[in-house]
């Protein structure tokens, strides 16, 4: 006999359903996962270029080689000039300010858009390319502050500009504003005529590139060597820390995702099989009995299985297909990039996937088939072949292992995911047993419905061990991947609340600070407290003197930067050593944050000396702050006690929220407030919440898919003991009990398993939960009281509602026929 | 043809050993038939698997035809059991998802026999099936389920046919009309019959009758 004409036959009796049914979902879901991530991280890695304006940029405080370009250029690269350098602007006779110019080439900005409005804090438009040659576009505020028009003539060093637009914003502008002054937009080939930007200029050169992953890729890394002191190249990763780790945590959660689709397939296809390979005992004792020799079965069943397996792969293949597919099409329109090709790889690993279920899954179970004894055909109640059950356990545990750490790459995450396999398997069998053990014992006394119930329970103790341990396996995956989904969305909702502050002032001299608290409160403007900002530099560390040049970018080095002070620790600063001082102390002590501290190679105690304006101070190390760099809150790297800086000079800055309907504000402002600096982060604000939604969706709807997935375990699960259930109720029925009285039991007894696999899911979900968040994602772990209760009882309610919903025909077909089925 | 002696089963139960055939020797001759009579669990089912291959013994040998079955593995005896053993089971044993068609050409393609589906049909036409040869078991009687038993059984043209209880799943009137057509078969084919029944009548119409009593032979 063939295999092709076995399947069909066993196809016609309605016997592969469920084993095809998981493999193609097996198949599917991984396939489909895979695919989507990949084209969602192709999509929202384009879309975080954008806040480069490039794929990968090259900075340098001199002019960077032109030849670097036309090595892009061979390598198909877009390129892309910039030059940013302070300017003071000249208009009329007398108005002048000090500005931070920005000279862009024609092809910037590679990625994302550059923003203009047509009149000061006008409406904002898109702009592909920035101004024109003898164009410039002026930040809102210059206007007033130069009392220029549109149209107007200003001046830069010794070239003269027509005042086109206002300039909004720039892709690339980050947050690197300290000590710049208002924005002025011009063209690259008009440095020259300025005359401004002399050899020793402080000036910042960028070349932009942007092109295909690989070829990127392949630059950077022609162009790593040949990077000289001052020069640094930097992609998306590096340049947004912030956004950078969205991703990272985004992505780890949907490989996550996708390497419990990969366990819960397989988990799916081996109970699948071990149900076939048990319906098909008596069918194998036959042949057996007719003369088939073992080989011969294994053969059968061995050829049948790779040929389910092809067409249940090619089946996936297109499931996954349309997976993906179903989920672009639910949220294209909010993407704002074209998600690219997947390429063949999602469809391999779903391949992989199929072939390894089977081997590893379904083959163990099928190929004891081979073992079966003949002897069934004269007394059925044999027990079936069941050596090397152990050996089957530790394949599939190893399968499960080697298939997630590939499909994840990542060992830290498998780690986790198997650590609470591990304990949910362990656990669960000593709970389960000693568990429905002591359920007996209750039940004896009870009334009949429970009896029937319990009884059934521990009969099959065993097997319901083995129950409660699958049934916990996939709540304990789907509780794991609801978990971390909400601690990872709570956390980037909580860093930019809809009501973050958008906006930043500074340079806000003391003079102003009570006027300026006065005019946000009359406005109904809520803002950050005021904080002091005083400029200084870093001198030497542990009493070692620093180097003083300026071409070391990174690492210690003597550098500006911005000092405050404050009594108190700053809103959503978080001590990680040391203690904070005491209020009103003039102690010589300084708060350093986390990395700056790494940086510098400092740790609490030890002495940092400074020059503020032209004095020394010492101070030592009494804290290190972690910050949230993406609050939007003013952040400073260093925090001294009041009372010490309270001699030196120091202006303010603060932020505050401004929805984009209240902008005239800033005009009005800018016109009482001339000298303070405005720093609109609005857009950038926006584009990070439009990302962190964008994902957030993605991260919902992969869970509702290996929820999916989940249920189709838990309905292998119940579907696995309920030919025995359905047979001993059909008997019950026979015997003349009443419809209540058998769904009563079943649900009881389906419940009772569920609320024993739910327990001791939630347990492992925790285990799990803690190494991923602590490991792998660099969240902090906090307990979640509210998963005991949900775990629990939606295990119970769950299964109990399948179980039954499972068996629902044993009481709406005679009994006769139920019999005669099985 | 089939020769046992000081045959022994054993088997382990809830800590002791539980001891079902104690020593049975016994002789059929090639085209016999036999019954093996006896009550519930005397051991006749035991017996009857042990001789057909199907089951090893603890001790003492079955030999057919000269060949001691109990010294094959298992796959041999597969093998050996397609070549001279037919089975009629009480149960029927028919595969559910396979016609009666297709379960008779099952032992044939089990052979590795070509044009298996002329023969299965002169079979099923032989024990009164020829219109129902597209039907699924669950859709035949119990008699006519086990008139497609029968004729899977002689399609395969055994040189002896093992039967369990050929009528216990019957009413009087159809097991009386299996009988006759089992009967009927065995003198066309000259097969050796060895049926293990309950059914007085069934055993006097053998030509031979052995009792079991408590796992041991007990006379003729």
């Amino acid at each position: 006999m063939t295999a092709t004409k076995m399947l069909a036959r066993d196809w016609r009796g309605g016997e592969l359903g469920v084993l095809v049914m998981a493999l193609v979902l097996a198949v599917g879901v991984v396939s489909g996962i895979s695919a989507f991530t990949t084209r969602l991280q192709n999509a929202l890695e384009q879309e975080s270029h954008r806040f480069l304006a490039a794929d990968l940029v090259v900075t340098g405080g001199r002019e960077l080689p032109a030849d670097w370009l036309l090595a892009a250029e061979r390598s198909g690269l877009q390129q892309a000039l910039t030059l940013q350098f302070p300017s003071m602007v000249y208009a009329g006779d007398d108005a002048m300010a000090l500005a931070s110019v920005k000279a862009v080439s024609d092809a910037y900005p590679l990625r994302g858009e550059m923003t203009y409005s047509q009149a000061p804090f006008g409406t904002v438009l898109a702009a592909d390319t920035g101004p024109g040659r003898g164009e410039v576009w002026l930040d809102s505020r210059l206007f007033a502050l130069l009392d220029v028009a549109v149209g107007d003539e200003v001046t830069i060093g010794e070239a003269s500009f027509i005042a086109v637009a206002a300039a909004r914003t720039e892709p690339d502008q980050g947050s690197s504003f300290y000590g710049y002054g208002p924005r002025v937009v011009m063209h690259y080939s008009d440095i020259p005529a300025t005359g401004v930007v002399q050899p020793g200029s402080r000036v910042e050169y960028r070349q932009l590139y942007a092109g295909e992953t690989a070829a990127v890729a392949s630059f950077r890394e022609w162009l790593d060597p040949r990077l000289q002191e001052g020069q640094r190249a930097v992609t998306v990763e590096e340049g947004q820390p912030g956004i950078g780790s969205a991703l990272d945590r985004a992505e780890s959660f949907l490989l996550l995702a996708g390497s419990l689709a990969v366990v819960l397939a397989g988990v799916a296809v081996a109970l699948a099989a071990r149900r076939f390979s048990e319906r098909h005992h008596d069918y194998v004792a036959i042949i057996k009995s007719l003369g088939a020799t073992s080989g011969a079965v294994n053969r059968l069943y061995g050829s049948s299985l790779l040929l389910l397996g092809a067409i249940a792969t090619l089946l996936g293949c297109l499931v996954g297909w349309g997976i993906q597919a179903l989920f672009f099409s639910l949220f294209a329109e909010q993407l704002p990039v074209q998600p690219g090709p997947s390429g063949i790889r999602p469809y391999a690993i779903g391949a992989v996937t199929s072939l390894t279920c089977l081997f590893c899954f379904a083959w163990p179970p099928l190929r004891r088939l081979g073992h079966a004894s003949p002897l069934r055909v004269l007394r059925r109640d044999l027990p079936m072949e069941n050596r090397r059950a152990f050996f089957d356990y530790v394949l599939g545990l190893l399968a499960v292992t080697l298939l997630m750490w590939w499909y994840s790459q990542d060992w830290k995450l498998t780690l986790a995911v198997l650590a609470g396999l591990g304990l949910t398997v362990g656990l669960g069998f000593c709970l389960a047993l000693t568990l429905l053990r002591g359920g007996r014992l209750v039940g004896m006394s009870a009334g009949s419905i429970w009896r029937l119930a319990l009884a059934g329970l521990q009969r099959r103790g065993n097997a319901n061990a083995l129950q409660v341990v699958i049934f916990a396996m996939a709540i304990m995956m789907l509780l794991v991947l609801l978990l971390v989904r909400t601690s990872l969305i709570d956390e980037w909702q909580a860093q930019l609340p809809e009501d973050a502050p958008n906006h930043f002032m500074i340079n806000i001299g003391p003079e102003n600070v009570q006027a300026i608290e006065q005019l946000l409160r009359v406005e109904d403007i809520t803002s950050e407290p005021f904080y002091p900002m005083i400029r200084g530099r870093i001198m030497s560390v542990k009493g070692e003197e620093l180097p003083s040049t300026d071409d070391v970018q990174e690492g210690r080095r003597q550098r500006e930067i911005n000092f405050t002070w404050s009594d108190t620790l700053p809103n959503e600063n978080r001590l990680l050593a040391g203690e904070w001082w005491a209020p009103g102390s003039d102690e010589p002590l300084v708060s350093l944050e986390e990395e700056f501290a790494e940086r510098m190679g400092l740790e609490v105690g030890d002495e940092v000396g400074f020059l503020v304006g032209s004095q020394p101070l010492e101070a030592r190390v009494a804290s290190i702050r972690q910050l949230q760099w993406q609050s939007m809150r003013p952040n400073f790297f260093l925090v001294f006690p009041p009372r010490l800086l309270a001699d030196f000079p120091a202006t303010f800055m603060t932020s505050f929220h401004l929805d984009e309907a209240d902008k005239g504000f800033l005009n009005r402002f800018i016109r009482s407030f001339p000298t303070v600096t405005v720093i609109e982060m609005d857009v950038v604000v926006e584009q990070i919440r439009t990302i962190i939604y964008q994902v957030s969706a993605a991260i919902n709807l992969v869970l509702v898919v290996i929820l999916a997935a989940g249920g189709l375990v838990l309905v292998a699960g119940v579907q696995a003991s309920v030919d025995a259930r359905v047979h001993e109720s059909a008997i019950l029925r026979a015997l003349g009990a009443q419809r209540r009285l058998i769904l009563g039991g079943l649900l009881i007894e389906f419940a009772t398993l569920g609320l024993f696999a739910g327990l001791l899911a939630t347990m492992a979900a925790e285990v799990s939960v803690f190494i991923l968040q602590t490991l792998v994602m660099e969240m902090d772990y906090s307990p979640t009281p509210w998963l005991w209760p949900v775990g629990v009882f939606s295990g119970a309610l769950v299964i109990g509602a399948l179980g039954v919903f499972s068996c629902l025909r044993v009481v709406s077909t005679p009994p006769v026929r139920v019999l005669r089925e099985l | 043809m089939i020769k046992c002696e000081n045959l022994q089963k054993r088997v382990p139960m809830a800590g002791t050993e539980l001891e079902i055939l104690k020593g049975i020797t016994l002789e059929i001759k090639s085209g016999e038939s036999v019954a093996i009579i006896g009550a519930s669990g005397s051991g006749k089912s035991t017996l009857l698997g042990l001789l057909a291959g199907l089951d090893e013994a603890t001790a003492g040998s079955v030999a057919i035809n000269g060949t001691d079955i109990g010294a094959l593995d298992e796959d041999d005896r597969a093998r050996f059991r397609g070549q001279h053993i037919g089975f009629v089971f009480q149960s029927f044993q028919l595969l559910p998802a396979l016609t009666a068609l297709e379960n008779v050409m099952l032992p044939l393609e089990l052979q590795g026999q070509n044009s298996v589906e002329e023969q299965a049909r002169h079979y099923l036409q032989r024990v009164g099936l020829a219109a129902r040869t597209g039907h699924y078991p669950l859709q035949l009687s119990g008699g006519e389920q086990q008139r497609v038993a029968l004729a899977r059984a002689f399609a395969s043209k055994p040189a002896i046919l093992f039967a369990d209880e050929p009528t216990g799943n019957l009413d009087t009137t159809t097991g009386e009309h299996i009988i006759d057509l089992l009967f009927e078969l065995n003198r066309e084919e000259g097969t050796t019959l060895v049926l293990v029944t309950h059914d007085q009548a069934l055993a006097e119409r053998c030509q031979r009758r052995l009792r079991l009593d408590g796992g041991a032979l007990v006379g003729e």
